[in-house]
């Protein structure tokens, strides 16, 4: 596909921006948490097995994260940014509360697919308590393989 | 894992570099064998379509690595309370990133001592991914 000449983004698109997704409800569970240190060779006291709690990154794995429902205008996908925000350490067993919702959608012209769209999407994490626990925000490269340059394969 | 104070990080103090070599395997068993993932994640020519060159490292595996990095450096008293990263060119498994990072702020917020650093992982000399971190720090005494 070479660059269009208007925009792919549609009104519909740019309708979810802002949009609180129906919430979804997610488990720190034990088993992830174990599965995740091991593979990063996490040796931090405060996370092995028995203490009750998990390292942050288990937010890498949790459902009803930020690419839930994400908007889909072209068909290739690369993460080009993300941000974590912890209030407060995870507890194994816990359940939370995650919302998602689009913060932004825009063009982007030039660049090794000539022309791409960038969706910004993430999700906020309450604990029973209503308690701000965490948040997750990605930023998407939308492309299609087909428009890459020649000599980027 | 040794502690780290606030009082005794100064700006431009770097973190020791630590090399760390991602596979498919690692890509695979970090999100659950039987959860959906990216297939270029483990696929060297579902890679290659996207135009990566082989097998892509999840992001998400590089950031979950950069947050031990620094939490492993602040000790367990220390807290990472945010990661922002830019991701400028994909990494490729079986390829070693060379993880760097270097304080550029400290200060004290709402009363907590909060450590800025530069977060780097570098593949054959460039850096492939750049983050922001913030760490809360205990103080002596």
């Amino acid at each position: 596909m070479s660059v269009p000449e208007q925009s792919l983004i549609t009104e519909e698109h740019r309708a979810t921006i802002g949009r609180k997704s129906d919430p979804v409800t997610v488990v720190i569970s034990e088993e992830d948490a174990h599965r995740m240190r091991d593979v990063l060779g996490d040796k931090d006291a405060r996370y092995a097995d028995g203490t009750g709690m998990a390292p942050p990154y288990v937010i890498a794995g949790m459902g009803g994260g930020p690419r839930r429902g994400m908007p889909q205008i072209l068909p290739g996908g690369l993460l080009t940014q993300q941000e974590w925000k912890f209030t407060r350490p995870f507890k194994i067993g816990e359940e939370l509360t995650a919302f998602t919702q689009v913060f932004d959608i825009r063009d982007r012209l030039g660049g090794r697919y000539g022309y791409s769209v960038l969706v910004t999407q993430g999700t906020e994490y309450f604990d029973a308590a209503g308690n701000h626990v965490a948040s997750a925000m990605i930023t998407i490269t939308q492309f299609d393989p087909k428009s890459q340059r020649k000599g980027d394969e | 894992m040794s502690q780290l104070y606030y009082d005794d990080v100064k700006v431009d103090d770097e973190i020791e570099p630590l090399e760390r070599t991602p596979t498919t395997d690692m890509a695979i068993d970090f999100f659950g064998r039987d959860n959906p993932t990216n297939p270029a994640f483990s696929d060297i020519e579902a890679g290659k379509r996207l135009g990566v060159g082989g097998a892509l490292v999840p992001g998400l595996l590089k950031l979950s690595w950069i947050t031990q990095y620094v939490s492993d450096w602040a000790g367990e008293q220390g807290h990472v309370r945010n990661l922002r990263a830019a991701y400028r060119r994909p990494d490729v498994a079986d390829r070693p990133l060379i993880l760097t990072g270097r304080v550029v702020d400290k200060r004290v917020e709402e009363g907590k001592n909060i450590v800025e650093l530069e977060v780097a992982t570098i593949a054959e000399g460039q850096p492939s991914t750049r983050a922001n971190v913030q760490v809360e720090l205990p103080a002596r005494g």
